[in-house]
């Protein structure tokens, strides 16, 4: 996906709410440092933090302020300002170093050894962990795509099996183009979904909508084709069934568009 | 061990968050006492919504200041204001918590990420409206929205939820949960100024 068709999600990422397909290739911009969806989210990020503002306003107790600042001075290095630090003139001068004898100089000089081995050890173990991090939150993304995938088959077969449900056929113009098939909820939505779908570029999308009887045409959803060519989704219903006359769908630029920019691709009346 | 020497703050000013955090850095406790006056209260609000619970939330926030000041030499300027990257580690610390308590996660180890919220780019650092005045906007706009709509940006919000959880704990389609949750961020967007666009 361009920037420009990742930028609609950067406050719902930010919130932390995006999941799937989307989540994915936004994360991808993030991780290669995108100098457009970087700071992008970054903005994202302040304008959701200041939802912190939206809680209740409460009041710890008293004794919590103590707590913490007692916590503060009994840890190593505090100093407050009432007790400032002497300066580093009113110090004693170094020790001479011939005052060490040479059993202390291998002592330090093995030490030093040690030191340096174990830290090259400790960094060797970060990349491992951080290399495992990577892995474990790929696979967290790729099991949350599914079980997302999971849910929304089980959406579209309870719509389709639904005895109020309304199924449709919208024919394609194009003969050598599959058909898709809608299932029309009142209530749970429609269900769209075909097989053997053409592979779309990330410049352009599907979009279904609502021809109403008199009015013009409202947008219900826009969607891709999946890796298999198949199309499998439900979306909600925002216009009464009765005031319908028909489905259509049309091939839009990456977004969508608020009125179709192109000829109608499938089609079906709605009786 | 180098030893720094703390100075008194100059009488009637108001020290910046950049300067308390350098104090921090000199080991100065009264900086880390002058943070938690200018934003206790609304890290413990948060975190207090978050968790429902408020003798957690008081052991949240001790531990969101006390590594405030175990982390100060971790926190760059460079990736943006204090504010927003002390409310976002308590909204990590509380959220984890509540998934603890909900047994749905294993509590996050203290990696980077937990310690170093990412980077955030106020809009408008100069012309920044006070916190106040951003609260009141914030609540105006949350009170201002249908109840289901509120109650969905509250669920991503303060409980950490993703669109299909939200749409499932609603019972709503998760189209209209996305919808929702977008036109609520918008006017979010459109309250708080063109700034933040």
């Amino acid at each position: 996906m361009t920037c420009e068709h990742l930028a609609p999600f950067y406050e719902e990422y930010a919130l932390g709410v995006l999941e799937g397909k989307e989540r994915a290739e936004l994360e991808e911009h993030l991780a290669r440092a995108c100098p457009k969806c970087t700071p992008g989210v970054a903005k994202a990020r302040w304008l959701i933090v200041q939802l912190t503002l939206a809680a209740p306003e409460a009041h710890a107790s008293a004794e919590l302020k103590g707590r913490i600042m007692d916590a503060v001075k009994g840890s190593a290095g505090a100093a407050g300002p009432s007790r400032a630090v002497p300066s580093l003139k009113n110090q004693r001068p170094p020790v001479e170093s011939s005052m060490f004898p040479a059993w202390a100089w291998v002592a330090a000089a093995a030490l030093a050894l040690i030191t340096g081995y174990t830290i090259r050890q400790m960094n060797n173990q970060n990349a491992q962990l951080t290399q495992l991090r990577k892995q474990m939150k790929q696979a967290t993304m790729q099991n949350q795509a599914l079980e997302n995938q999971l849910e929304m088959d089980h959406m579209v077969a309870m719509v389709m099996m639904s005895p109020d449900s309304m199924p449709l056929k919208l024919m394609p113009k194009d003969k050598a183009m599959p058909m898709v098939h809608a299932y029309l909820h009142p209530h749970m939505g429609v269900a769209i979904t075909a097989d053997q779908m053409p592979s779309m570029s990330a410049e352009h999308t599907l979009q279904l909508w609502f021809v109403p009887k008199s009015g013009k045409p409202m947008s219900v959803a826009i969607f891709h084709p999946d890796a298999a060519g198949q199309i499998a989704l439900v979306a909600p219903v925002n216009m009464p069934r009765n005031e319908i006359a028909a489905l259509a769908v049309t091939e839009e630029p990456a977004g969508g568009s608020p009125q179709p920019t192109t000829p109608v691709a499938w089609m079906a009346a709605v009786n | 061990m180098l030893l720094a020497v703390v100075q008194p703050w100059p009488e009637g000013k108001q020290p910046t968050d950049a300067a308390l955090m350098e104090r921090i850095l000199q080991r100065d406790s009264g900086a880390l006492e002058a943070l938690y006056d200018r934003y206790g209260r609304p890290v413990y609000s948060l975190v207090l919504r978050i968790s429902q619970h408020p003798s957690s939330a008081e052991e949240i926030v001790q531990d969101v200041f006390l590594q405030l000041w175990r982390s100060a030499d971790r926190y760059q300027i460079a990736r943006g204001p204090l504010e927003p990257w002390l409310f976002t580690m308590a909204r990590n610390r509380a959220l984890d918590f509540l998934r603890l308590k909900r047994e749905k996660q294993r509590r996050r180890e203290d990696t980077d990420s937990d310690i170093l919220p990412a980077a955030v780019i106020c809009p408008d650092p100069e012309g920044d409206i006070d916190r106040s005045r951003r609260a009141e906007k914030v609540r105006a706009l949350m009170i201002s929205l249908p109840d289901a709509q509120r109650r969905a940006i509250e669920l991503a919000f303060f409980e950490g939820m993703s669109h299909s959880e939200i749409a499932s704990a609603m019972g709503e389609a998760l189209g209209t949960v996305k919808s929702w949750i977008r036109g609520g961020l918008l006017r979010l967007r459109e309250s708080l100024g063109e700034a933040s666009s």
